[in-house]
């Protein structure tokens, strides 16, 4: 009884299966979508192999500024001239996962290279990207994901009930099935339908790019799956109703560009309008000022400010008429002095829109995931922010490396460039759960919210 | 007579969207989220602005108290300029975004611009931003089509249509009808977002050139939105079940306004690379290395201009020259890099502009794209702004950076250069930065392909409407079903 229950169940929805397949919107559909899936797939790949290209050039840039400088300039030099030109490499190595959900990846610089002069004016670059296309948007799996494939959901079962109603099939159907089994017969084999899909997403994305299948990767497509399946909670919800097929089609178009559009444009107007970031301005102008300034006062002035922070040598004295490269650096460190308060304000305010927009984007399910894979591929803001202060770190440690040279006056010839600080990279911002967990429940819960007005006992009464 | 019974089915269509309840609920929601956009994003940019304005003004008051100092020094001092952004990018914040706000202008050197909107921007941001044109050219095509893909086919199905056909209304005058209907809802949501921004739009700035540029806006989305019109009635007179024409017309919309600008960007990118930021500056390095090194004592470029320049002034040696060399070194120098950097830029900007290209083709298969593209134009956002920012500060920068090259050369003594001084009334002598933004007219005759594809956008659907008059009677009837 029970086995035979379990193979009718199974009968209905491969029929429903059959069915939903044979039609062709839906087998057109599923094509483009796997074709715009390999194309993204193929073209995140692209991206990585171009970011990991950027990377390289800065490394390749240096060693080929280190040879060029030291062919010029006599061993006997100071050190601190050739310095004065030398830009280290800061190269950050995308992250797998980017080429899936590349994120913010395009807006930012991967690959600085810093001199050791003042840093604050070094950090905040644009890509040579077109601000056009830009603009037009990008296109990456999580894109087709996380915005198209509910369309998708939307057309196979927006008329689930309506559709058989409207052609008289329904009470036919209800001989074999009670209505609620045939719905989720129904449903299920929808489901089967996009799992498919989803899952020939992420096969083609693992294998175009070479992504590990580690936790960040795992989150990710769990992520995905349980945003599909707030769609099917949701369709069923408004589709298990007794509106008609058209009605059912505005309602759900109407709610997945209010949650894929509206709600994210109006919650990135409202974080922009409540984290201005004048401080942005702030530092450009103070970093300059503080350095240049240093250039009209006495030296011992520039000198005690930089002892402040660096009080292991503050036994030093640098003659006042004469230029030092100890002095000189100590001046552009004066600079980074000056825009040191404006720089953190910068950042705190960054990290307040990166924190507002996670908590806020909570309430929006396509956002969430979103946010959540941004993260997972170390695609987000707080990422950006993290790979800064690698940056300030790395420079820190080349100051620490150099002082000892500069402050000695010591030529070129004793400095062991093999023995200079390499960049040490930002780690991904959180764990993988961290990341993923509160988007998950958050699907999880919004998507028993969705389902939860069908799953209500009531009186059946299907015309 | 012939119009008689078109404007009474245009009222009748008005009628029925007047009844629907959901139709007014959108059109609320539309109307209210473009007025909220204009606000919100008014007050975004009146911040923006006045903050650059303020910077702005601290630096040129910085510039001109500098004390006496070494021209040399004041090249590297350099100055800070901050773009602005034009009075109606509040409308259409276009390109802006994208693009650095601050840029720093020093010898030696071509900087990029620092400290773009999008770079403060959480994730949120690639779903689009909310801003009057977005609501216009984005979701209210969505709007026509929830107003009006039942708009013939509704009849059909109801059997009114045939009783429309009965009473004497061609087929021609239904549709004409149909289409007014429909678009007097349109323009009743448009409307409002229209008078909101002309409202901000024309208070303050340039009264004139807002007013022109505003006309042009009104007059693209007035076309942009009656093409969704046409088309919007044509499938639905196509179509047998309204639900055919609904899903028909979503379809298109996610295709043209989803779905193409981002494919769009991506074949652009992917036909058309450009070089990374780090592979660019490697390359810009790479030509200079050896081209004229002002720093390389035993350049063979600068060893032979000091031949010449020994030569013309009958002299042995550089201490004898009248001129200061160092100057003169420091002159030719900025001249060579200079040229090489301005190269290296233009010919990234030539890949841009094969970028754009490519995607002024695609707006002739996606109208939305052609629509943002002239909405930039007009409300001055576009990339041509923000690149004639970019050339003029290249030309203000080479300029400044010159005269504090000829001061080097003229006024400071060859003989213990560095320990000299300019007096600090100089530096108010030094001219402002203006920028001037592109005119309307480049802006618009700039952009054929968009300007075509804006009337093929109406012409179309058009011709489809004329063409399928004959056969709207018989759709859904004769043929088997949708």
């Amino acid at each position: 009884m029970r086995s035979e229950s379990v193979m009718a169940w199974i009968r209905l929805i491969r029929l429903e299966f059959a069915r939903v397949v044979r039609s062709g919107g839906v087998a057109a559909a599923v094509l483009l979508l796997l074709g715009l899936g390999v194309y993204a797939g193929w073209q995140g790949n692209r991206r990585i192999h171009a970011a990991q290209a950027a990377a390289a050039a800065a490394e390749t840039a240096y060693r080929d500024q280190l040879a060029y400088l030291s062919s010029i300039y006599p061993p006997t030099t100071e050190a601190g001239e050739l310095l004065y030109y030398l830009a280290f490499p800061a190269p950050q190595p995308p992250s797998r996962l980017s080429a899936l959900a590349s994120g913010r990846t395009r807006v930012e610089t991967a690959s600085l290279r810093i001199r050791l002069l003042a840093l604050e004016g070094q950090l905040y670059e644009h890509e040579t990207l077109n601000p056009r296309l830009a603009a037009a948007g990008h296109l990456d799996l999580a894109f087709i994901l996380i915005a198209l494939l509910p369309l998708f959901v939307i057309a196979v079962t927006y008329d689930i009930v309506s559709g058989e109603r409207e052609r008289g099939t329904w009470r036919m159907a209800r001989l074999f099935a009670r209505p609620r089994r045939l719905i989720a017969a129904k449903v299920a084999a929808r489901v089967v339908l996009a799992t498919g899909l989803v899952t020939s997403m992420a096969l083609i994305g693992a294998f175009s790019t070479g992504i590990d299948a580690d936790g960040r990767a795992g989150w990710a497509v769990a992520l995905i799956a349980l945003h599909t399946l707030f769609w099917f909670a949701l369709c069923l919800g408004v589709a298990g109703g007794r509106r008609s097929s058209t009605a059912n089609a505005m309602i759900l178009v109407g709610v997945w560009v209010a949650l894929t559009f509206l709600a994210p444009a109006v919650l990135s107007l409202t974080n922009s309008l409540l984290h201005p970031v004048p401080e942005a301005l702030e530092l450009t102008v103070r970093q300059r000022q503080g350095y240049h300034e240093a250039w009209d006062l006495p030296r011992a002035e520039t000198m005690e400010s930089f002892f402040e922070d660096y009080p292991q040598w503050s036994d030093w004295t640098v003659p006042e008429d004469e230029f030092t490269w100890a002095w000189y650096y100590a001046m552009n460190h004066r600079g980074d002095q000056a825009a040191r308060d404006a720089s953190r304000a910068y950042r705190d305010i960054l990290t307040r829109r990166d924190e507002w927009a996670r908590r806020w984007s909570r309430l929006v399910p396509p956002l969430a995931t979103q946010i959540a894979l941004d993260r997972l591929s170390a695609a987000d803001l707080g990422t950006q922010l993290a790979y800064q202060e690698s940056v300030r770190s790395y420079h820190e440690r080349l100051k620490a490396h150099f002082q000892p040279l500069l402050f000695s006056a010591a030529p070129i010839a004793q400095v062991d460039w093999e023995r200079v600080p390499t960049f040490e990279p930002a780690a991904p911002t959180g764990g993988a759960s961290q990341a993923g967990l509160p988007a998950a429940a958050t699907l999880i819960l919004i998507s028993i919210c969705a389902v939860l007005p069908r799953l209500r006992p009531r009186p059946s009464r299907d015309s | 007579m012939g119009l008689r019974n078109t404007l009474l089915v245009a009222r009748r269509q008005i009628g029925t969207m007047r009844d629907d309840r959901y139709v007014l609920f959108l059109l609320g929601l539309v109307v209210s989220l473009g007025v909220v956009s204009v606000l919100g994003a008014r007050h975004h940019t009146a911040s923006e602005a006045e903050q650059r304005a303020r910077y702005q003004s601290l630096v040129e008051r910085q510039w001109a108290e500098q004390p006496d100092r070494h021209p040399h020094r004041v090249i590297h001092y350099g100055f800070l300029v901050f773009r602005e952004e034009a009075p109606l990018a509040f409308f259409d914040p276009g390109v802006g975004a994208y693009a650095g706000t601050s840029l720093f202008l020093e010898g030696h050197r071509q900087n990029a611009a620092s400290f773009g909107d999008a770079r403060h921007s959480t994730g949120m941001l690639r779903f689009g931003r909310l801003t009057p044109a977005a609501v216009l050219a984005l979701l209210l095509p969505l709007f026509v089509v929830a107003a009006g893909f039942a708009s013939v086919s509704g009849e059909r199905e109801q059997g009114t249509l045939r009783l429309l056909l009965a009473q004497g209304a061609t087929p021609g005058q239904i549709m004409g009808g149909k289409v007014l209907g429909v678009g007097a809802v349109a323009l009743a949501a448009a409307l409002p977002i229209g008078l909101v921004t002309a409202a901000f739009g024309t208070a303050g700035g340039d009264g004139q050139t807002s007013a022109t540029r505003l006309l042009a806006l009104a007059a693209g989305y007035a076309a942009y939105l009656a093409g969704w019109v046409l088309l919007t009635v044509w499938v639905s007179s196509r179509r047998s079940s309204s639900r055919a024409a609904l899903a028909q017309l979503v379809v298109i919309w996610v295709a043209l306004c989803v779905a193409a600008p981002r494919l769009g960007a991506s074949l652009a990118t992917t036909l058309h690379p450009i070089p990374s930021r780090a592979q660019f500056t490697a390359q810009v390095e790479e030509a200079q290395r050896g081209v004229g090194d002002s720093h390389n004592p035993d350049d063979p470029f600068f060893s032979a201009l000091r031949d010449e320049y020994l030569a013309r002034y009958e002299v042995a040696t550089v201490e004898e020259l009248p001129i200061n060399w160092g100057g003169v070194v420091s002159r030719e120098g900025e001249t060579i890099t200079s040229r090489i950097q301005e190269e290296h830029q233009q010919e990234l900007l030539t890949a841009h502009r094969r970028q754009d290209r490519l995607m002024a083709w695609l707006g002739l298969l996606s109208p939305y794209l052609a629509a943002r593209d002239l909405s930039m134009a007009a409300a001055g956002t576009g990339a041509e702004a923000v690149e004639a920012f970019r050339a003029q500060a290249e030309a203000h920068r080479y300029d400044i950076i010159q005269r504090l090259n000829d001061l080097h050369v003229h006024e400071i003594k060859y003989d213990n250069d560095r320990a000299q001084r300019i007096a600090r009334q100089e530096w108010t002598r030094f001219p402002v930065f203006q920028p001037s933004p592109p005119s309307l007219r480049r802006a618009l005759t700039d952009r054929p392909h968009s300007l075509a594809a804006l009337g093929l956008w109406i012409v179309l659907p058009l011709a489809g409407l004329g063409l399928g008059r004959r056969r709207l009677p018989r759709v859904g009837v004769d043929s088997s079903g949708s």
